[in-house]
């Protein structure tokens, strides 16, 4: 113990924080995309709804891993090479935005649909009603998702030890500290247990905020 | 897939102004998707990847049975976590809901433990540890413990929130009648709560299924890993990932479609 604190101390928390700037960025990211989204798949657009569509149901649906992969490996063969930390947070991306767009859509029904009849009989159009009656009602009614959303992102960072990040993020840490030397059990526990504080620090602040801003109706 | 009421409010008949703006969007909305999709043809064709060498294999037997083996191999791990997390889910759940206060925080500690913690990390744990202890685990079981585990705690949530959904009545109608507080879980609120979660029990099938793909870490014959063996055969990457993952789209999306389906029968039956 006393060893693997001396010998990989730093290691540890420099790549903590790798894992927490890739899942932050992709959850950032993951979040404006989705909203702009949204926005799409609530317009008067059908074309661009029905792609909107298909999008979330394959982002949604498919792996972190098969889309990693995808993204390291096949990408090259289409002539987009791009480096490993940038395709882990994009996969992150793609997927969290899915679920982002998921999550704002059942807000969305939330809102009474007089609210809107109202706004329109106001004259309204389109992007104000979208950006001073939906989003906002929508977004203070998904926080809680948005959490779960935000743990599972980092959760999913893990996925980045698949490749060769050129900083290590947590879990590929700990798998190459295992391939070095028989740590075993405490280096996976230890690891284990950051996530598991991240998780739960997060759900915390999320209920803070919850309280703050979620609408009672 | 139907619109909801509100959405129905937002795509009320316009007027002409609006009509023609709408008109615009389409029109751009359609080049530009059009656009997109020349681009990614354009994209396969400039760099070869529609060249047949990449693509014959596809109208071989053999391939489509080896791709049929790993998604037999995946459905085989899903199927095996799916039941163990069935089963630890209920044990977890009673656990946490014990009247007994050091077994609540036990299987506390151990729900939050499981659920916070990367389903990779514990893969690589199972194929890394017991190893330097000298002990051997097949692939199968690298994949199915550590993607049972988070399910089981997930699951243990989700049963959760399901018996607090049992109207509040029940139990005590059943607790008047002279029934054990065991006897009342068996007989009123577990069957009840079973009706209650069967949708979001099926709907986390997806997330099982998409933790299998762990399996190509550990070279467990599943989806991704003969994936890797054909592409090894034939030097055919971009096709052969892009099948691999819209098979995975395809079963996750039948999956949800179905939860879906299940929960949407459910309100109708409670005229929610």
């Amino acid at each position: 113990m006393k060893q693997l604190i001396s010998d990989y101390g730093w290691q540890f928390i420099a790549s903590y924080g790798v894992s927490l700037r890739i899942s932050c960025i992709a959850f950032v990211l993951g979040l404006l995309l989705g909203t702009v989204l949204t926005v799409g798949r609530i317009s008067p657009i059908p074309p661009l709804r029905e792609a909107i569509n298909i999008y979330v149901e394959t982002f949604r649906n498919i792996p972190v891993l098969a889309l990693l992969v995808f993204i390291v490996y096949a990408l090259p063969d289409l002539g987009l090479v791009i480096d490993y930390e940038p395709c882990v947070i994009i996969s992150l991306i793609l997927v969290s935005s899915a679920f982002t767009c998921d999550n704002l859509r059942t807000g969305i029904n939330t809102i009474d649909a007089q609210q809107i009849q109202a706004a329109r009989a106001l004259g309204l159009n389109f992007s104000t009603i979208v950006t001073s009656i939906i989003l906002p009602q929508a977004l203070s009614s998904v926080i809680q998702p948005m959490v779960t959303l935000f743990i599972s992102v980092v959760i999913s960072s893990s996925t980045g030890s698949l490749v060769p990040l050129a900083h290590e993020e947590l879990t590929g840490l700990v798998t190459e500290i295992n391939n070095k030397e028989a740590m075993g059990v405490v280096t996976f526990f230890l690891a284990s247990i950051l996530y598991v504080l991240t998780g739960l620090i997060i759900a915390f602040v999320g209920r803070r905020l919850e309280k703050r801003y979620a609408l009672w109706r | 897939m139907a619109m909801s009421r509100t959405e129905a409010a937002l795509f009320e008949a316009t007027g002409p102004k609006a009509r023609r703006r709408i008109m615009c969007g389409t029109i751009i909305s359609i080049v530009a998707l059009i656009a997109l999709g020349v681009w990614i043809v354009y994209r396969f064709y400039t760099k070869g990847q529609l060249e047949p060498q990449y693509w014959y294999f596809f109208s071989q037997l053999n391939v489509w049975e080896f791709i049929g083996a790993g998604l037999v191999g995946t459905i085989r791990a899903a199927i095996g976590s799916g039941i163990i997390s069935l089963i630890m889910g209920l044990v977890l759940m009673f656990g946490r809901i014990s009247k007994i206060a050091p077994v609540r925080w036990l299987a506390t500690t151990i729900i939050e433990f499981l659920r916070g913690t990367p389903t990779l990390l514990f893969i690589y744990f199972m194929f890394l540890v017991p190893a330097q202890l000298g002990l051997h685990i097949s692939t199968y079981w690298m994949v199915v413990i550590p993607t049972s585990a988070y399910a089981s705690a997930v699951l243990a949530e989700v049963y959760r929130s399901g018996v607090a959904a049992v109207p509040f009545g029940q139990k005590e109608a059943g607790l008047s009648l002279g029934f054990t507080r065991a006897q009342n879980f068996r007989y009123i609120i577990l069957p009840q709560t079973m009706r209650i979660v069967t949708p979001a029990l099926v709907a986390q099938l997806v997330v099982v299924v998409k933790d299998t793909t762990f399996g190509y870490v550990v070279t467990y014959p599943e989806l991704m890993v003969n994936a890797k063996v054909i592409i090894a055969n034939f030097d055919s990457l971009v096709p052969v990932y892009l099948v691999v993952s819209i098979i995975y789209v395809l079963v996750n999306y039948a999956i949800s479609k179905c939860a879906n389906w299940l929960s949407h029968r459910q309100n109708v039956k409670f005229g929610v």
